[in-house]
């Protein structure tokens, strides 16, 4: 009775022969005491066929069978390609040892070829897996090990469900390179007006943005050869017909020297350079518009792409900004100041990046730091539920915005604003409705919600406890900002102890 | 006791740059020091994420008895492994930098007991980890990746780590660290069915287990008969609460040697690990080991 083996690797599926199994009968013993010396086992199994995987899709495909315990096509090809064939109503003189039974019952309905996986096939797979490598000519040695790497990662990522568009490293290099081009952009424009003053000096007061200087630098050439002509075009460029006039009155009474035409050349094509560069800077600029929408949608809606950007390459990455507190958020980019009032016990400042969004610069002095720590607070919820929700939408963070201009009414006026239990309800109303309106709603997608539900009720607890000491706080106005520095203190200690 | 720590000094200064994510780096090294600019007042919190050793002081780093192991000995002593990926560090652990006589400096990162049950069998005396450089480890129970960073340190480029882990939050977190160590294998699935991910592992010569399962004996015995070569060894790290929180915890460990002595997993050592506040113990151990 022959007895065959499948064994599967990352670089391919492998087909041995056992042939000494009349001498050793089906006797464990005697195939451990051969797995250990390489020639000994050469004699007790030898390879049939091997079967390369094609690709990388190719290979996960095949581990994705083989783990569920499925057959795929190929795998059902390979074996019948270099099995012998089963004959109808005959019983066939061999069988196929195969590491677990299922995967066994799967390939003998489908193909009559009977499968065992007793303990005798799992001693002569350990040695097919032992000296695997030696038993394939073409594998290289450490081409196995790659293979396995490689496998194991996009086995997993499929797994962890990576999604190559939420990657967030992508927005902490667009925001780099952002400032980057910020300042060299400013610095060739400033070179090229003082280069082109030297030709025209009198433009420079004419035309203030750096851009536009760029561009009718570019029109005008050589301010000799400007005429009625070029009107038009500077008017196209400078949307206003008496700036172009003066353009071209300035250029006639101009004090400058005269350029040679191999200089203008020069100065034109840096020109151009300058420009491409601030086209540049808006595509990257809307890049990292469509970037956040897709990795942090809610921080977008809630405080503005910029600031949002800023804030996750500061920490590092998003799911950094969602571990740290919402305290660490609120001076996050200010650390410099807060360092140099803790050692001299002076007041930490109230605010970093945060600053920089609109919602600060619109409270009255008095509510700055209110605002700055109820606007944290919201940040957090916001990098929270982008970090760790499956699915991606705004609701949340256009509704956590509301609730941030609802505040500042409240310290304008004395409206008093919703309760946050209140709002995310509504939040959570307005999803099941969009879904039930599409009809795409399926049992798991409701326990989801469900989750999600008990997740925000969780956080809402915590936050309507937070809003009670807050509301409070106002009451009382006795709120010093020592007070928010020594709560801050009291804050980073226990997250200390956390970590 | 530990003697009062300085600020973070001159060694470990690149730390603060790339741990920026772990705001709390920073802030431990001076928060605390609010007192008396850069000394830090005495009444430590317990759980510290380095091993105890200062930042700028002079160390000096000497091979453990265990292969690939080094202790930094200065005012207080550290477990150290050298860093496979210079520059790059796990959970905001502490690095320390030796200069060689050729000027080039190594870089070593500190492994603390407290975190890893491994370093803590280690501190406690361990007769033999089986974990050297160059060899093979099956790793069950991977979690973020902490001790299996450090284990793929000590087996360096030769050897490698297939890392198995089960949940996906952790599994993320492996899979960054696997990204930037070639030699870490990172497998997301259930230690309980190892035929489901036998594409992707090799022979290994010693397995590592770590799962905090009440059928982790059974685990490990199915992992060995399929991955582990003959004569190779094993770790089993047993929290008697896990098993059976009900019966005395020598009781458990006595159970769990006894279910894997019945599956050719023979116990060489047992350790008993009380440093934390579980009660943990350590089996170490050998597999199909030939009959002298």
């Amino acid at each position: 009775m022959k007895i065959y083996l499948l064994s599967e690797s990352p670089s391919g599926y492998g087909l041995f022969e056992g042939h000494g199994s009349d001498e050793i009968g089906q006797n464990t013993e005697a195939v451990r005491s051969s797995v250990s010396d390489l020639t000994r086992f050469g004699r007790v199994v030898q390879l049939t066929a091997f079967h390369p995987f094609q690709s990388a899709l190719d290979a996960l495909n095949q581990i994705n069978a083989v783990s569920e315990g499925y057959m795929s096509d190929e795998l059902r090809s390979f074996l019948e390609l270099n099995l012998p064939k089963v004959k109808e109503g005959k019983k066939p003189k061999f069988s196929l040892g195969v590491s677990e039974p299922k995967i066994g019952s799967c390939i003998f309905e489908a193909t009559k070829i009977p499968c065992q996986s007793n303990e005798f096939v799992h001693e002569l797979l350990r040695g097919v897996r032992q000296h695997f490598d030696r038993f394939i000519k073409d594998l290289k040695p450490g081409d196995l090990e790659k293979a396995q790497l490689g496998l194991a990662h996009s086995y997993s990522r499929a797994k962890v469900k990576f999604n190559v568009n939420r990657v967030d490293n992508m927005v902490i290099q667009a925001i780099f390179m952002l400032d980057t081009l910020d300042k060299d952009i400013n610095s060739f424009a400033m070179r090229v007006r003082e280069w082109y003053s030297w030709h025209f000096p009198e433009l420079v007061k004419i035309v203030n943005d750096n851009y536009l200087y760029a561009k009718v630098s570019k029109i005008i050439v050589d301010k000799s050869k400007l005429s009625e002509e070029h009107i038009p075009m500077l008017t196209e460029a400078l949307s206003d017909e008496d700036k172009a006039r003066e353009v071209v009155e300035a250029g006639k009474a101009s004090m400058g020297q005269d350029l040679s035409p191999v200089d203008l050349i020069n100065v034109q094509t840096f020109a151009q350079r300058v420009m491409d560069l601030a086209d540049y800077r808006k595509k990257l600029y809307d890049y990292l518009v469509t970037k956040m929408s897709d990795i942090a949608p809610n921080l977008a809606a809630l405080i503005g792409e910029m600031v949002g950007a800023r804030l996750i390459s500061h920490a590092g990455s998003l799911t950094n900004l969602a571990k740290c507190p919402s305290s660490t958020l609120q001076i996050l980019g200010a650390e410099k100041a807060l360092f140099r009032a803790l050692k001299t016990r002076g007041n930490t400042p109230k605010y970093g990046l945060i600053f920089h969004s609109s919602f600060i610069g619109r409270a009255s002095a008095k509510n700055k730091g209110r605002i700055a720590r109820f606007l944290a607070n919201k940040c957090s919820i916001a990098s929270r539920i982008d970090c760790f929700a499956d699915n991606s939408t705004t609701a949340f963070g256009e509704k956590l915005r509301e609730q941030v201009e609802e505040r500042l009414d409240f310290y304008d006026k004395g409206v008093a604003p919703r309760k946050n239990v209140d709002v995310m309800k509504e939040v959570l109303e307005n999803l099941e409705k969009k879904d039930e309106g599409e009809k795409t709603v399926n049992a798991s997608e409701k326990k989801k919600k469900r989750k999600t539900e008990e997740k925000e009720e969780e956080k809402e607890e915590e936050k309507s406890k937070k809003k009670k000491k807050k509301s409070k706080a106002v009451e009382r106005e006795e709120l010093t900002a020592t007070d928010n520095g020594h709560s801050k203190k009291k804050k980073k200690t226990k997250s200390q102890d956390d970590e | 006791m530990k003697p009062p720590q300085r600020g973070r000094g001159g060694g470990v200064r690149g730390g603060r740059g790339l741990a920026r994510g772990g705001e709390g780096s920073a802030v431990r090294g001076s928060g605390r020091g609010g007192e008396s600019g850069r000394g830090r007042g005495p009444g430590r919190v317990k759980s510290e994420s380095d091993g105890g050793i200062k930042g700028g002081s002079k160390v000096l780093v000497t091979p453990h008895r265990h292969a690939g192991v080094f202790v930094a000995k200065s005012k207080s002593d550290a477990l150290v492994t050298k860093n496979l990926v210079p520059g790059e560090i796990i959970y905001n652990e502490k690095r320390i930098f030796v200069q060689n006589e050729d000027r080039s400096t190594v870089e070593y990162r500190v492994w603390n007991p407290h975190r890893s049950k491994l370093a803590d069998a280690i501190t406690t005396g361990v007769d033999n980890i089986w974990i050297k450089p160059g060899v093979k480890v099956l790793y069950l129970g991977a979690s973020s990746g902490y001790t299996v960073s450090h284990v793929s340190d000590i087996v360096g480029p030769e050897g490698c780590v297939y890392a198995v882990e089960h949940s996906d939050i952790c599994g993320k977190v492996l899979m960054n660290m696997a990204e930037k160590r070639t030699n870490v294998i990172p497998i997301i699935e259930d230690a309980r069915h190892p035929a489901k991910y036998r594409m992707l592992v090799g022979m290994v010569d010693i397995i590592f287990s770590d799962v905090n399962h009440p059928e982790q004996a059974k685990i490990l015995s199915l992992n060995a008969s399929y991955f582990l070569k003959s004569g190779g060894h094993f770790m089993i790290s047993i929290k008697a609460n896990s098993i059976d929180s009900t019966i005395a915890a020598e009781t458990v460990y006595q159970m769990e040697v006894e279910k894997l002595q019945m599956e050719e997993l023979r116990p060489t050592e047992i350790l008993h690990l009380d440093s934390g506040e579980e009660k943990h113990a350590c089996v170490f151990g050998g597999y199909r080991l030939p009959r002298k």
